[in-house]
């Protein structure tokens, strides 16, 4: 408790809540599983307080229940939720919409898509001041400026005139704060304001809700299924499974002295420390043919304006080489050209200078989870799918060894096979994406992102499957992410890229601990900032 | 999630569908007369026990003859929204998945059929090409078929964004593969909306068409040749507008109300 400043420290619930239990209940009346279950805990005045587990472990519907943006579906059993003595479920839903925005604010995971894309931001910020009363432009147009330098726009009013395409995510994050903050609420819930952060932005939204929680005397609930974000930051935390909370204490106790064992569980796999998971660097033979070399690749989205050509130059002059059996990370700050990268290596997009394939096969994993797998189809299609090209010369029974060995590699049961990508997890359905590229026996596994939207514990089983399969089938592996200790767990070489360059190139040792590059070491210290 | 909604919906849409649909079948193997047999001697009679929807200047009973144009305006509205939706599909798929000047080409087509009201331009097919029911159906199938490939070309530039399509490209699959079977199955949810309005919608123009006597020839008949033969008459034997135009009602009832179930069932947000 010593670490929190003095004047912080107002020992009042904020929030208190009691008993919570919800559930889904199915339409035919059938007794659902709780999502919370009995939940009690309480949010000081003041303080930040974090809120983790993973996936499903009920702590987005936590948060949904106090500011009453439950879905219509869900039902609360028993319980109750006091904001400063008041009980908001026996609230009129009027009186608890009023709430919303003037005492309790909310920001949320994706910064992209919380914004009207055809409304300029300050008219974005605007409507929220109209919709709470307040008749006068001029007084309108202060309020939002000043919450604009707040949030740390040095021009106001150069912002103000943007649209949201126009700015980063790190500067859309803080739009959303900044309209979060608009009505001076007591408390903020923060829904994974950081996961689709690169770590330098992540720091730098952490320190600015740091700052405005003792600026403006603000309570702020952070979820999050990153551990290390919450650590430089809360002053509590929570820890949740299934419903439940399994610990509770100050972020120190909770990340140095881990009293439950799933605690213990979850910090190992948010360090993805390679001792613990078992995991050695790959290592290859960096003097035989590479399986993959560009040189001097450059890359350009154009696009025509009423007849003026407008080019985006993304990529310039990339030399990447990637040879058999290497795992090969590939880091860079947000908006450095790593996914356009990823387009021209699978020849998704045009691009000049030279890409030497040593085969034609390539697989992709891609980021998301969700838009990964065709919902119209099952797994069995999908993999059979991607066997197409091969079919000629396999037979029908070939056909099925294959798929189940495929499925067997990646750690799930034949029984996944005719089910559709709907009914299953985010991590299943990654391994699904792993399968059907392994299916076709390629050299080259390009993989974008894999794990920044999973938890923690799917994250580290992720990778653990894809050392594996580099270790057993000597598949080269391009490994893109914004995470550093994925790259010391598993990759032999790494290339950092900065505005549509390779910066800087080598083995892990070299590169990440007596980094050349102004790129790479402005990453690292981001990234120290955040696991230190 | 389902919304209880939806099942409303379905109940009404099926019933209103379901009274049409038997009048169809059973005009197949059964009517109370032979519909086209002229009766002088009962001429204009109002509805009776006999003729229990009454009859028309040649004495022929309306009951039997609605049932028998049920059969035409059927036929016509499902004929012409399959060669609608096939001319969409072959037109939209494209155009949305490639792009560029495909896109626009095909775009321009369509839009140069759009400029002109349906009605007109089924019209002056069907005058250049001669007063037939077949000729009414291909007519009515391409002044439809710009809706069909609009729905399927914004769809497709939808889903070709997904993960799941830049793999299907990454595994090499041909591109008419990956609009056949990759994208096509994920549209079903915003056509089969589109469909069943195709379908009311087509059926409105054939009635129309009918009506200025450029549809269905005598002695066959639909529910709008129906109607026009009984203008004449309106004043002095109005059961004669009446059936038809309840059957007419019924029909295009049903299908909004289907239609209207599947949308409220597929997607959120209410009417």
């Amino acid at each position: 408790m010593e670490n929190i400043p003095e004047e912080r420290i107002r020992h009042i619930h904020l929030v208190k809540v009691h008993d919570l239990t919800l559930s889904f209940p199915s339409a035919k009346g059938e007794p659902a599983k709780p999502v919370l279950d009995k939940l009690s805990f309480g949010i000081r005045d003041g303080e930040i307080l974090g809120l983790i587990g993973n996936s499903g472990s009920g702590k987005s519907m936590t948060a949904y229940s106090i500011a009453g943006l439950l879905p219509a579906n869900a039902k609360i059993e028993e319980g109750a939720i006091k904001f400063r003595g008041k009980d908001l479920l026996s609230m009129k839903p009027a009186e608890r919409r009023k709430m919303l925005g003037s005492d309790i604010g909310m920001i949320f995971q994706e910064p992209a898509s919380a914004l009207d894309p055809l409304m300029k931001v300050g008219k974005s910020l605007e409507e929220i001041l109209i919709s709470h009363g307040i008749k006068d432009k001029a007084e309108r147009y202060n309020r939002i400026s000043d919450i604009l330098s707040t949030v740390g726009f040095a021009t106001p009013e150069k912002i103000y005139e943007r649209y949201p395409h126009q700015l980063s995510g790190g500067q859309r994050q803080r739009i959303l704060i900044a309209g979060a903050l608009l009505l001076s609420p007591k408390l903020l819930i923060c829904d994974e304001p950081t996961s689709s952060l690169d770590s330098v932005t992540t720091v730098a939204i952490l320190d600015l809700l740091r700052k405005l929680c003792i600026d403006m005397k603000i309570t702020i609930l952070f979820i999050s299924h990153d551990i290390s974000a919450v650590k430089n930051f809360c002053d509590r935390v929570i820890v949740m499974k299934d419903g439940k909370i399994v610990e509770s204490d100050t972020t120190e106790d909770i990340l140095m002295r881990p009293k439950n064992p799933y605690t213990a569980e979850l910090l190992t796999n948010a360090r993805l420390d390679p001792r613990k998971l078992e995991l050695t660097p790959a290592e290859c033979d960096r003097t035989a043919e590479p399986v993959l070399s560009c040189k001097d690749v450059s890359a350009a989205y154009t696009a025509s304006l009423w007849g003026r050509w407008d080019e985006n130059r993304v990529l310039n002059g990339v030399d990447l080489d990637i040879y058999p059996a290497e795992i090969k990370g590939l880091i860079g700050s947000s908006g450095c050209g790593k996914t356009t990268l990823v387009k021209t290596l699978l020849g998704l997009m045009k691009s000049e200078g030279t890409i030497n394939r040593k085969s034609d096969n390539t697989g992709a994993v891609f980021q998301d989870p969700v838009s990964c797998l065709n919902p119209s189809h099952t797994i069995m299609w999908h993999l059979k799918e991607a066997l197409r090209p091969y079919k000629r010369q396999m037979s029908k029974e070939d056909i099925q060894v294959a798929i189940d060995n495929a499925i067997e590699t990646v750690g799930l049961d034949r029984g996944y096979l005719n089910r559709r990508p709907g009914e299953l997890s985010g991590g299943q359905r990654q391994r699904v994406a792993i399968a059907m590229c392994v299916i076709t026996r390629p050299k080259l596994i390009i993989a974008d992102e894999p794990f920044s939207s999973l938890d923690a514990s799917s994250a580290a089983e992720i990778l653990k499957l894809l050392a594996k399969i580099n270790r057993e089938h000597q598949v080269a592996i391009l490994m893109i992410t914004h995470n550093i200790h994925i790259v010391r767990a598993v990759c032999s070489t790494v290339a950092v890229m900065d505005a549509g360059k390779i910066a800087e190139d080598g083995t892990c040792d070299k590169v990440l601990n007596s980094p050349e590059s102004d790129a790479t070491k402005k990453l690292l210290e981001a990234e120290n900032t955040l696991h230190s | 999630m389902k919304d209880p909604r939806s099942k409303s919906f379905y109940i009404a849409g099926f019933i209103l569908l379901g009274i049409v649909l038997a009048s169809f079948i059973l005009s197949l193997i059964w009517t109370p007369y032979d519909p086209n047999a002229t009766d002088p001697a009962s001429k204009l009679m109002a509805p009776c026990a006999e003729h229990i929807f009454g009859t028309d200047n040649f004495g022929r009973d309306t009951f039997s003859r609605v049932m028998f144009a049920s059969k035409y305006t059927i036929f016509i509205s499902f004929a012409g929204v399959a060669i609608a939706l096939l001319l969409g599909l072959l037109t939209g798929l494209p155009a949305g998945y490639y792009g560029g000047w495909t896109d626009r080409g095909i775009m321009l087509l369509s839009n140069s059929v759009m400029c002109f009201p349906g009605i007109l331009l089924a019209l002056v097919a069907v005058a250049v090409a001669g007063p037939s029911m077949f000729n009414v159906v291909w007519a009515l199938g391409l002044v439809f078929a710009p809706t069909f490939a609009r729905v399927t070309r914004v769809g497709t530039m939808e889903i070709k964004q997904r993960d799941y399509i830049m793999h299907a490209q990454v595994m090499k699959i041909p591109s008419p593969r990956i609009m056949a079977l990759h994208i096509l199955p994920n549209l079903v949810g915003t056509l089969l909306p589109a469909t069943v309005i195709g379908l009311a919608n087509m059926t409105l123009f054939e009635s129309g068409m009918s009506y200025l006597g450029l549809g269905v020839q005598p002695p066959d008949a639909s529910f709008g040749k129906l109607l026009a033969d009984a203008q004449a008459y309106m004043t002095r034997a109005p059961w004669l507008i009446i059936f038809p135009a309840l059957m007419l009602i019924i029909y295009i009832l049903g299908l909004y109300f289907v239609s209207e179930g599947i949308r409220v069932r597929t997607q959120k947000g209410g009417v």
